[in-house]
């Protein structure tokens, strides 16, 4: 469950703004992109069958959608190293919606004989991709931005590929594993080999992930939280040898956030029972009302229950402040129900991605009833 | 000091017209002054600030291979797969709108436009008037671009400029326009996104260059591995300065308009010099009173002192805010002439409080400077005599003398260094020493003048009006100088631009000798020439091949044309002997005029290029060199042979033909048969029409600055003349109870005046013949490289002389019916000088 975009169509809506805090009338930014009129868009509705591998390829029909991986690993030497790499797609108009708004150039164009060939400039789809190393000193992150165009970025079937420009995960196959992940920017490069035979884990209600209490909003969302990672990473002009543990999230849907949730926090957590525990918070804006929460207990044969949201309790302990904004860094997780106590700590507190979207993403260590490692997302602060 | 101070207050608030004649001096010359220089440094600030639309400056392009008009689109790919993501595909073409009038657009990737403006944000680096610019702001309806639909974006200004309707229809496509703040730095420019610039324009795949950002050395390695180090095949690396080029290429167009801003701040400075002595001249008892009552000479020169830096500040600060309209009036003509005639974007304004500083400092120096020796001498007059006329102006004929003198060594220090001048910066240092020279002249001119009418005019009346005149020479010279010099300057500048516009066109009538030009893409040149040969109405047809080189680093043009071409379109200026049948033996080559003075090269010079050592040619002589006035650029012409010698593409860049019949026949068959677009096609009187109203705006800047000048000069006439008739009053007044009839005096007075500016502006002959000859021989043929041959327009000199009739005219006869109206005895008492 990635609620990045969520937090943001949210914030906007409210009329702050993470893009440009001077306008509270006019929607500007992602509030633009993803908020707003969903006419046209595919809905997310209860009892669909997910089915692979068709569902790993991009579902244009709908208005938002990623692919999400996050890694805890490990160097040589034995150092703690996190990695994040998510593509993202926004679709700018319905599919639909565009062929019908054909203009009078493209009909008058289409008519020359000359021209009949579509354009592949042309397209509805944007494509944003986050990239993100991090140790104990350091926080390196990177994004970029194309648009939809067969060879910038998009998924493709076999061999599997979900590719923006250099950033591309090629699979083996026409299945997600094993396969491998490229990805060189300016500050870093990274090439890691990833596998997993555990089966997907379907979120929510076999796939459909309610968002809020109502059930007004929602998502298709599945997991694999059981991925083995081993690669290479360049930084600092060194070429790093690490392995590790990676957890792949795949959700798409046409509308995320219900009006009044401002933000989120997200956990991706690995307990040393072998067990994985995927959970979220949706903050309400006014404080008065209840927070959202949503959690899975995932086990690497495939098993997986849902935890309730009144099972779950979520306070912040610390605090810190970055350049991109103040977030709560360490956490205290009670889930009585499990017999969970926990309580996070960031391996970089420093860990907020100052990018067009900011928000804090990084890796953490889990200590209590249980400890191992993890993933936290935090946004809307 | 403070008596003094609050004294010269009363005296002023007394008679506001005296203050309010300084203040106009002032006010007038810092206008036009930081009207000019903030329209001057913001051009400059562009070019160096000058980046890809709605993004960032490119630091690399990659340019298709000489003889090709187009990238191939897959090259963008291969570098985006590469990871070489801060590239920007752009695709440029000209278009027709359904008027038939040509437009430059852009289509651009604009989402890599954006993002790459935006990471250039967050590193800190975005400009302030660009950072609201981003991938997501609203004003970019992204959905609507990308989805090829027909929308193109323009700066607000601009759109409500061409299509304030808020649609354009190109190349037979009707498209809406969406503007954008002017803040973004669209300038004049027409971009849209490139799924729907291929397809309008009819260039699927095609792309103009690429852009890449960053460091330059680290981009050309990373692109030469992404293609093997094959890269010279597909395309060449042309580095991007930092707007130096474009800066050194409009370095004397902007010079020009400096020098018209100075002289128009010379002209408000001596209406503000002769407000200061008229109100001094007025004060002259006050201040032998004041200095009786015991104020001593030091705190009465600081007061005077005080009260001219007031007066500076005051004038300064309106002038300042009154030039920055003026700047943002003449931006926009400025605009166009630099796009359409240097391909230079410019950037919404800017101005600094610096500029303020330094217009004080200047207009406070300079008023220092001519007022304090008038202060001084006021300030040390003996007591005990008080004003006494005789000495004024006993003391005004040494004067003018004087002056005279001074104005003959500096005009004899010009003509001897004025031949030896190479260099435009030079000439026209000595043109402002000339433009110096010429109101001292006048003083002199115009008191031996009236002297010779004098003896010729009956005795009675009349003589004492002419005799009187010489009296007015004093107090009236200044602003006879100001408008002197502005009626000099007017003149010359309608004679150069007169003379230019003659020989620019005589030049289009020899350079178009074919009917239409047609430039077809590459792949349709061969079936554009093979139709062309099987028509039997084209009773010729001329081809024209174009390679861009570069001699010391400047962009020159490597051009041949077909032999009956070259013998016909180009006027020579010099050649050897024999020389066109050394050329057509590939043994010398031609080069523009521009360029020969640009490098100082001769006829028979030899130079050599790059494509040149690349074939072991060794380098060639000059053997002619030809007259060019179309291009920003050098031009070198070689002959066919050599072309080939030189391995440069066969493919001509562009064709000409002769037609038997209706020219628009041949078009039309162009466009069914091998579906060449309008823009493709080029007839005679289009590109003539086309590039006299380029000149037209190149120059429309300069006559206007030009008027302005005069308009300030007129103003100071009126301000002057209105003075003087005022401090009249008493000896009109006593005329009429001479028994002089009000119209006689009426006709007295306007005589004088008259009879002064005549004489001023027949000294405004000469001088401003003078003047053009030498803009014409020196300014702009050193600055421009372009020789024009001088025409003189009595239309245009009678115009102007009319211009001036009528302002002191309308000054003279105004405060004159403002005084018959006042009651005699009451003039009678203005006993004052």
């Amino acid at each position: 469950m990635r609620p990045l975009i969520w937090g943001l169509v949210l914030t906007l809506s409210l009329g702050g703004c993470f893009f440009d805090d001077s306008s509270s009338d006019t929607k500007q930014g992602m509030g633009q992109l993803l908020d707003g009129n969903t006419q046209g868009y595919a809905a997310v509705v209860p009892g669909k069958q997910l089915s692979f591998p068709a569902d790993h390829q991009a579902h244009d029909d709908f208005r938002q959608e990623w692919w999400y991986l996050t890694a805890n690993l490990e160097t040589e030497t034995g150092e703690q190293l996190g990695l994040q790499w998510t593509q993202f797609r926004i679709a700018l108009a319905p599919p639909t919606t565009a062929t019908e708004q054909k203009s009078a150039l493209e009909l008058e164009l289409e008519l020359d004989p000359d021209n009949a060939q579509e354009s592949a400039w042309k397209t509805e789809q944007l494509y944003m991709s986050h990239t993100a190393v991090t140790t104990k000193n350091q926080h390196l992150a990177t994004e970029k931005w194309s648009r939809g165009h067969p060879h910038f970025a998009g998924t493709q079937i076999s061999p599997l590929t979900i590719k923006q420009d250099s950033w591309q995960w090629r699979s083996d196959d026409n299945q997600l594993f094993p396969a491998t992940l490229f990805v060189t920017s300016n500050s870093f490069s990274y090439q890691l080999k990833l596998d997993s035979q555990a089966p997907f884990q379907l979120q929510g209600d076999n796939g459909y992930s309610q968002k809020n209490a109502s059930g007004t909003v929602a998502s298709y969302y599945y997991s694999q939280p059981f991925i083995k990672v081993n690669g290479t990473i360049e930084l600092d002009g060194k070429s790093i040898r690490v392995s590790g543990e990676g957890w792949l999230d795949r959700e798409w849907s046409s509308q995320f956030l219900a009006k009044t949730q401002q933000g989120w926090d997200w956990f991706a957590l690995r307990l040393d029972d072998g067990s994985t525990l995927m959970l979220f918070q949706l903050r309400q804006n006014q404080s008065n009302k209840q927070h959202f929460y949503s959690g899975r207990r995932m086990y690497r044969d495939g098993r997986g229950y849902n935890i309730a949201s009144k099972e779950i309790s979520m306070t912040p302990t610390a605090w810190q402040q970055t350049p991109s904004g103040r977030y709560p860094v360490s956490w205290q997780i009670a889930i009585p129900s499990e017999n969970i106590q926990l309580t996070t700590q960031a391996l970089n507190v420093d860990s907020s991605m100052p990018l067009s979207i900011p928000y804090w993403e990084g890796p953490i260590k889990i200590n209590g009833s249980h400890n191992g490692l993890g993933y936290m997302e935090l946004t809307g602060y | 000091m403070r008596l003094s101070l609050s004294v010269f207050a009363r005296h002023y608030l007394k008679s506001p017209l005296q203050a309010g004649g300084i203040l106009v001096g002032i006010i007038l010359a810092v206008t036009l002054l930081i009207g000019v220089r903030a329209t001057n440094e913001n051009a400059v600030r562009s070019y160096s600030e000058a980046t890809e639309l709605l993004s960032q400056r490119a630091q690399l392009l990659l340019t298709p291979l000489s003889g090709s008009k187009s990238l191939d689109e897959s090259v963008y790919f291969t570098l985006r797969q590469a990871g070489i993501d801060r590239a920007l595909a752009v695709l440029t073409d000209t278009v027709t709108d359904d008027t038939g009038q040509r437009w430059d657009i852009q289509a651009s990737d604009l989402v890599a436009a954006l993002s790459i403006q935006s990471q250039h944000q967050s590193q800190g680096q975005g400009s302030v008037e660009q950072e609201k610019l981003s991938l997501l702001s609203a004003n970019i309806p992204l959905a609507k671009l990308l989805s090829g639909a027909p929308f193109i974006l323009m700066s607000e200004s601009f759109s409500a400029q061409v299509a304030p309707q808020g649609t354009m229809t190109l190349n037979g496509t009707q498209l809406d326009v969406i503007s954008l703040e002017d803040e973004l730095g669209l300038g004049n420019a027409i971009l849209m996104d490139i799924s729907l610039g291929q397809r309008l324009l009819n260039r699927t795949g095609e792309l103009s260059y690429i852009a890449l950002f960053g460091q330059a050395e680290t981009l050309t390695k990373a692109v030469n591995q992404a293609f093997n180090e094959q890269s010279t095949q597909y395309f060449n690396f042309t580095p991007q300065d930092d707007g130096e080029g474009l800066t050194s290429l409009t370095r004397s167009f902007h010079l020009n308009l400096s020098a018209m801003s100075l002289l128009a701040f010379v002209v408000g400075l001596f209406i503000a010099y002769n407000g200061v002595r008229y109100s001094l001249l007025k004060r002259q008892k006050l201040l032998v009173q004041l200095q009786q009552q015991g104020v001593p000479q030091q705190a009465l020169l600081l007061a005077l002192l005080l009260e001219l830096f007031t007066l500076v500040l005051i004038g300064s600060l309106l002038g300042f805010i009154l030039g920055l309209q003026l700047s943002h009036w003449l931006q926009p003509m400025i605009a166009l002439t630099l796009e359409q005639l240097y391909g230079a974007r410019l950037m919404p304004g800017l101005w600094q409080w610096s500029w303020l500083y330094q217009a004080i400092g200047l207009t406070f120096l300079a008023a220092l400077l001519a007022c304090y020796p008038l202060f001084n001498h006021l300030a040390k007059q003996a007591l005990a005599r008080s004003a006494s006329r005789f000495e004024q102006q006993s003391h005004g004929r040494k004067q003018q003398r004087k002056l005279f003198i001074i104005a003959l060594i500096l005009l004899a220090f010009a003509a001897v260094l004025f031949p030896l001048t190479q260099d435009y910066q030079h000439s026209l240092a000595l043109l402002s020493l000339v433009t110096l020279a010429i109101p001292l002249l006048l003083p002199l001119v115009l008191q031996t003048g009236l002297s010779l009418v004098e003896r010729v005019t009956p005795p009675g009346l009349w003589r004492y009006g002419v005799a009187e005149s010489k009296e007015l020479i004093a107090p009236l010279s200044l602003a006879m100088m100001a408008m002197l010099l502005a009626l000099t300057a007017n003149i010359s500048m309608n004679t150069l631009v007169g003379s230019f516009e003659i020989t620019l066109k005589q030049w289009l009538d020899d350079r178009l000798y074919a009917d239409l030009y047609i430039r077809p893409p590459n792949d349709k040149m061969l079936e554009t020439q093979l139709l062309l040969a099987s028509l039997p109405n084209v009773s010729a047809i001329y081809g024209q091949w174009l390679h861009t080189s570069h001699y010391q680093n400047a962009t020159v043009s490597l051009m041949t044309r077909d032999d009956h071409s070259l013998r016909n379109s180009n006027q020579i200026k010099a050649q050897s002997d024999n020389h066109w049948q050394a050329l057509f033996n590939g043994e010398v080559l031609m080069i523009s005029e521009p360029m020969a003075i640009k490098y100082q090269l001769n006829v028979g010079d030899s130079l050599t290029l790059a494509e040149f050592e690349k074939v072991s040619l060794p380098p060639m002589t000059i053997g002619a060199i030809f007259y060019d006035y179309g291009n920003p650029t050098g031009q070198i012409i070689v002959s066919q042979k050599t072309w080939e010698q030189l391995n440069l593409p066969i493919q001509p860049t562009s064709i000409a033909a002769d037609y038997i019949g209706e020219i628009s026949e041949l078009e039309s068959i162009l466009q069914t048969q091998v579906s060449l677009s309008a823009a493709q096609l080029y007839n005679q009187s289009k590109i003539k029409q086309r590039a006299m109203q380029i000149f037209k705006r190149t120059f429309s800047i300069t006559l206007v600055l030009n008027s302005l000048t005069l308009l300030v000069a007129a103003i100071g006439l009126f301000s002057g003349c209105l003075m003087l008739t005022q401090a009249r009053q008493a000896p009109l007044a006593r005329l009429y109870a001479l028994g002089v009839s009000r119209s006689q005096l009426r006709a007295l007075v306007s005589g004088q005046m008259l009879l002064i500016v005549l004489f001023t502006c027949l000294l405004a002959l000469p001088t401003g013949a003078l003047l053009g000859y030498l803009l014409i021989n020196k300014v702009t043929l050193q600055a421009f490289g372009w020789s024009i041959a001088m025409v003189w327009d009595w239309q245009a000199y009678f115009r102007v002389l009319m211009v001036a009739m009528l302002v002191s005219a309308v000054a003279v006869i105004l405060p004159l019916l403002w005084q018959t109206r006042r009651p005699l005895i009451s003039s009678l008492q203005k006993e004052v000088l």
